[in-house]
């Protein structure tokens, strides 16, 4: 909201200091949010007076003056010097008194003064027209002021045009502030400064002539919780045409254009009071008869009204609508006024309303009809039902004032008022010692008085460490004792509330075993190379076929009802699709190796559930090599070991009991390439799957060559890891080492050769380790593969003997070769 | 005296062959040849019974002197030679240090979850829990619990996601659905006032939501830390305490903090937190828009009606709240010239953090 700080200091006395005036009102609570300094428009131009006048050498008729600008230009010692002017002008002599622009000016047609020469002779200014300051259409010469004017005064002081104009952040919880007074009231409370208050004085000239119009003129209000109150005033014989400049110039400097003295004030009593009014033309209002019977209803669904902004509005019945029977709706409750029924040059009735409407109705309105006033603004944060009569009466004199007319007598008075629903205040109890506890300051009781008074509450103290308080209608948002402390509060400052952290002992900061499976996973992945990234958590439906997956493979989908585009209309249901669009990103900017991973929540709707149900996943997409080929390394290119390796580490870090890794089909992954994919289980938990991209899913999501990837389900995680470790003696005899070789067909696996030999080499078989594949047609045999492991024999009680571990390395060797068709070859 | 002047001319012969020998190898010849087990010193010592009973005193003598001679210049020259050989091996071994180390890669935190980190052993350390919830709310816990009114824009179909309600519940607020992706982590905070036993002191950070087309300054999903606590006898300068703590534990020792009164729905007194500007130090300039002041938080006393709905009496406890987004943190410590980079995905971006 503009505040004009010109208009504002009429009422309560402004700092002179802004930068502190500003810090002020940000602390308690007005955000500045802009300033405007008004008079910049006329920034180096002065008053002035000519002290010297000649014909121009060169030209018969321009001339050259000697124009004195006071203090605005000075000689070496400091004293004023006259500047040389070239002016065309013919309306002046010697000794007038005008309006000289000096160099560096910038006038408001866009005109820059320089220095510079006329025909020959330097001119250090301009003298202006009127036309040229934008202060009128005079152009027949330059602009003279009376022989009083002061000479080297800024132009803006002199007219009195300098102001300064806030733009202030009003909170939704402080409709009082969104006028004039109720800053005014405001900055009293801010800085312990009494308010002149306008109002009395403005409704005291009120006076009423004319002739009764009898009954003509009646208002209902058809449900008073739609329409608290309606005022009405009727003012006959105004003369419609433009405002008064000082009308113009206060609604101008808050930015509101001039349309004709009614319709001004109005706006001028809103800007002043916060009170939204509407005139209506009323002859429009009248039926045939010349009866006004004004009706407040609820909107017909359907009904149709043009606003006064021209456009055609079609309506709801949540909406309210002021209405005659003849005329029907002429406009829309505390939102806009019709456009059949506005003030025109042939008005001269007017039917004055002020009237308080439903702030939520109200807010809905504007909002469906996308259609923001000054007025709905207002509405919508509630306007005070009290004080309305007065706001009326002070707008209604003004109208007199401006247009003429007489405000003629309603219902035996000046004025209709139809209130069936006053507001009360609220009688609150403020406890001192409390308050003071609460915030943790010994704000003085006296202080707290003081304030609450001056934010127009009723404050005694009861001697009883409490003060009675009622608070004002206007203060909608002072409903409760804590209400109050928050006023107290930040008038106090909350800066100068010491500092505190709480005392209390029952706490300890812990982390949650969720969380710190989280932080091990996280650990793990970022040592094996892995970088985490974000994706956005919204997915496209066609996602699923791009997976190669049947409709509803991955569950039912959860729906984002309003989504801000097609590929963001359901919430993810795999991370996956996300992290191949990231790759692909990559790749298209020239990054051939990627590895990234996300930790995030996936979803999936349950019918007849409210809330779908979350599930967190781990996954990651790597592409490329983990590092280009450096002097002394060349790392190879990602391949399915990469991923699976990844996860034996976590495996390892998580303690997670008898993994395993078992192949998953076409059928099973259709995402994932055949023959390189697997699924990982850890003590009969399915943990997730692992494996190379299907080519057919890469290149859906535009993504080149090998990517490994791998989704795992954080809860399965944590659910199968083991917290505590056994602990095994350090081994204290040594170990013999075998390496052995067995030639096997492809369809035996390490882990099957792995089962036998174990259990085969019963306790004294320490480990196995896999050294070796190779693969030769003529040396292997076709379809076989030769398998290396070194097999580490150790017994925890004494040095085995080489007999020992032969007779125990034969046993293994021969059940392996009986159980799995092994052959060992030297 | 022939045979000690022979082993006179034996041992300073052999003196010299040590001294000449140029490496470990021929020394050891020498030694070989001179006392080995066929060496021509020890074959005296072999052969001391051919030596006449009176002089054998005085031979021995003789020999045990030239072998402990030559014993001992032996010792001295391979401990030369060793060392020389050493250093030779030393010197042939120097690399150019400046060459890379084996390349290995250690993967990196994403800026925000960094953050989060940061964050949550700041409260860690202030005895604090973290509390993430879930990012699918109902209205009440996102807005009616947290005293949001029933036509606050924010619950627009314009600014907030709403989700299908599969439930075959009436929507009670909103038209369609009161099912919504949060847009505050509260939800959480609201859950754990209605099931956790007092007091609580928690943090939950998490990803939020608001239908906000995706640009340099915006995204529709973000990250918040809210915080809430609830005990008794807090009071508005231990909001105050805690919050100059944590902005200078994010930003550092040298910022400064300022309380601005403001309002929200669910606390009450409230106000927004802005630190001192980093850029210009409070001078104003451009970052901070001319303030001297960049806004970080918003905060506030609970709300008595928020403790109200939640089971708590709040004429016996008390509580604040805060929240803060970690996008605008991060943007201000790092400079992040547009968000949209947080979920790009961008190696190059990613691996700075």
């Amino acid at each position: 909201m503009l505040v004009s700080l010109k208009w504002l200091s009429e009422y309560v006395k402004v700092p002179e200091d802004l930068q502190a005036f500003c810090d002020r009102l940000d602390l308690t609570g007005t955000g500045v949010e802009g300033v405007e300094q008004v008079g910049d428009a006329f920034a180096n131009i002065v008053t002035a007076k000519v002290v010297g006048k000649e014909a121009h050498p060169g030209s018969d008729h321009l001339w050259v003056c000697q124009v004195d600008v006071g203090a605005c230009n000075l000689d070496e010692t400091g004293q004023p010097q006259p500047l040389q002017i070239v002016c065309g002008a013919q309306n002046f002599n010697t000794g007038d008194h005008i309006v000289t622009a000096l160099i560096g000016a910038e006038l408001p047609g866009g005109v820059k003064i320089k220095k510079g020469k006329l025909r020959g002779v330097a001119s250090c200014g301009m003298n202006c027209s009127e036309r040229e300051l934008g202060l009128g259409s005079g152009h027949d010469g330059i602009m003279i002021l009376p022989e009083d004017a002061p000479v080297g005064m800024p132009l803006a002081e002199y007219l009195g045009k300098s102001d300064t104009v806030l733009d202030l952040e009003i909170t939704p919880n402080r409709p009082d502030c969104l006028s004039v007074t109720g800053m005014a009231r405001e900055v009293g409370a801010m800085y312990q400064e009494d308010w002149a208050d306008p109002l009395l004085d403005a409704a005291a000239r009120l006076g009423l002539a004319g002739e009764a119009p009898a009954d003509r003129v009646s208002v209902t209000i058809e449900d008073a919780t739609r329409c608290p109150r309606y005022t009405a005033r009727v003012i006959r014989g105004v003369k419609i045409g433009p405002s008064p400049d000082w009308l113009v110039e206060r609604l101008a400097a808050l930015g509101q254009r001039s349309i004709n003295n009614i319709v001004d004030v109005t706006n001028y009593i809103l800007f002043l009071y916060g009170q939204p009014l509407h005139a209506f033309d009323m002859e429009k209002l009248a039926d045939a008869a010349g009866n006004v019977d004004v009706v407040v209803r609820a909107a017909h669904a359907g009904e149709k009204l043009q606003t006064l902004d021209g456009q055609e509005r079609v309506l709801n019945e949540d909406m309210t609508v002021i209405a005659t029977p003849s005329a029907g709706a002429v406009a829309l409750a505390g939102v806009m006024g019709g456009l059949e029924s506005e003030v025109t040059e042939e008005t001269t009735d007017i039917f004055l309303e002020a009237a308080t409407f439903q702030p939520g109705r109200t807010s809905r309105t504007s909002r469906n009809l996308g259609l923001i006033s000054e007025s709905s603004m207002r509405y919508e944060r509630g306007v005070d039902d009290h004080g309305m009569l007065e706001r009326s009466a002070a707008a209604a004199a003004l109208m007199v004032e401006v247009a003429g007319g007489q405000v003629v007598p309603l219902a035996g008075e000046g004025f209709i008022d139809e209130w069936p629903q006053p507001s009360e205040a609220p009688h609150l109890t403020f406890r001192i010692k409390r308050f003071q506890e609460f915030v943790g300051a010994d704000i003085p009781s006296s202080f707290t008085m003081d304030t609450l008074r001056r934010l127009g509450c009723s404050a005694e103290d009861t001697g009883e460490g409490t003060l009675e308080v009622i608070a004002p209608t206007f203060r909608p948002d002072l409903e409760r004792e804590i209400d109050l402390y928050e006023e107290v509060l930040r008038l106090w400052g909350m800066d100068r509330v010491s500092s505190t952290l709480p005392a209390s002992p029952h706490r300890v900061g812990a982390r949650t075993p969720r969380q710190l499976i989280n932080m091990k996973v996280n650990e793990v992945l970022r040592a094996a190379g892995l970088n985490e990234t974000m994706t956005y958590s919204f997915a496209e439906p066609a996602d699923v076929q791009r997976l190669r997956l049947e409709e509803g493979a991955l569950g039912l989908a959860v729906e984002v009802l309003n989504p801000l585009n097609a590929e963001q209309s359901i919430m993810r249901q795999t991370l996956l699709p996300g992290l191949l669009r990231s790759l692909s990103y990559n790749q298209n900017r020239g990054v051939p190796n990627v590895q990234l991973y996300e930790i995030g929540t996936v979803f999936t709707a349950t019918e007849g559930r409210k809330n779908p149900k979350e599930r967190t996943k781990v996954a990651s997409v790597l592409a490329g090599h983990m590092l280009a080929r450096t002097w002394n390394s060349d790392p190879a290119a990602f391949d399915f070991f990469d991923g699976k390796g990844v996860l034996e580490s976590l495996a390892r870090e998580l303690a997670l009991p008898k993994v395993r890794f078992k192949a998953l089909d076409a059928d099973e992954a259709p995402y994932l390439q055949p023959g390189r994919a697997a699924q990982m289980l850890a003590g009969g938990i399915v943990i997730g799957w692992v494996g190379e991209v299907h080519p057919l899913v890469s290149a859906a999501f535009d993504v080149d060559g090998t990517v490994v990837a791998f989704e795992l389900d954080m809860d399965a995680l944590q659910k199968a890891s083991q917290p505590a470790r056994p602990f095994n003696d350090v081994p204290a005899f040594p170990p013999i080492e075998v390496d052995q070789n067995l030639v096997v067909a492809e369809e035996v696996t390490h882990e099957k050769l792995v089962q036998v030999m174990s259990s085969a080499g019963g306790k004294l078989l320490e480990s196995i380790r896999l050294f070796d594949v190779y693969r030769d047609d003529a040396r292997v045999g076709a379809g076989k593969k030769s398998m290396a492991y070194t097999l580490t024999y150790r017994a925890p009680d004494r040095t085995l003997t080489a007999d020992e571990v032969e007779r125990a390395h034969e046993r293994v060797v021969k059940k392996t070769a009986s159980a799995t068709g092994a052959e060992v070859r030297g | 005296m022939a045979l000690t002047d022979e082993l006179e001319g034996l041992r300073s012969d052999t003196l010299e062959r040590v001294a000449r020998a140029e490496d470990l190898a021929s020394l050891d010849e020498v030694r070989v040849a001179v006392i080995g087990k066929s060496g021509t010193l020890t074959s005296y010592l072999r052969n001391m019974g051919n030596v006449a009973k009176e002089e054998r005193a005085e031979v021995g003598k003789a020999v045990n002197a030239a072998r402990q001679a030559v014993e001992d210049a032996l010792e001295t020259r391979r401990t030369e030679l060793a060392a020389a050989e050493l250093d030779a091996r030393i010197q042939a071994g120097a690399v150019d240090i400046t060459l890379p180390g084996r390349a290995q890669q250690m993967g990196s935190r994403h800026l925000i979850n960094r953050m989060i980190d940061e964050l949550n052993d700041i409260f860690l350390g202030l005895g604090y829990t973290v509390e993430s919830g879930f990012e699918v709310e109902t209205d009440y816990y996102n807005f009616t619990a947290l005293n949001a009114p029933a036509d606050h824009p924010s619950r627009s179909m314009q600014d907030t996601f709403y989700v299908k309600d599969l439930s075959g519940d009436a929507a009670s607020v909103r038209g369609e659905s009161d099912v919504l992706l949060r847009t505050q982590t509260s939800g959480a905070q609201v859950h754990a006032m209605e099931d956790w036993e007092l007091p609580i002191y928690m943090v939950s950070p998490g990803k939020v939501y608001r239908r906000d087309v995706a640009d340099p300054s915006h995204l529709p999903q973000f990250h918040q830390i809210e915080g809430l606590v609830v005990d008794k006898g807090i009071t508005f300068g231990d909001l105050k305490g805690t919050l100059e703590y944590v902005c200078r534990a994010i930003f550092g020792p040298d910022r400064r903090t300022r309380f601005r009164a403001h309002y929200f729905p669910f606390t009450e007194p409230s106000a927004e937190v802005d630190v001192s500007c980093a850029v210009c130090g409070g001078e104003g300039c451009r970052m901070c828009k001319h303030t001297g002041w960049l806004e970080i938080l918003g905060c506030g006393m609970v709300d008595p009606n928020v403790l109200r709905m939640s089971g708590i009496d709040p004429e016996v406890y008390s509580g604040f709240a805060f929240g803060f987004g970690i996008e605008r943190v991060a943007a201000l410590k790092y400079n992040v010239p547009d968000l949209r980079m947080l979920l790009e995905g961008d190696m190059r971006f990613l691996r700075q953090f």
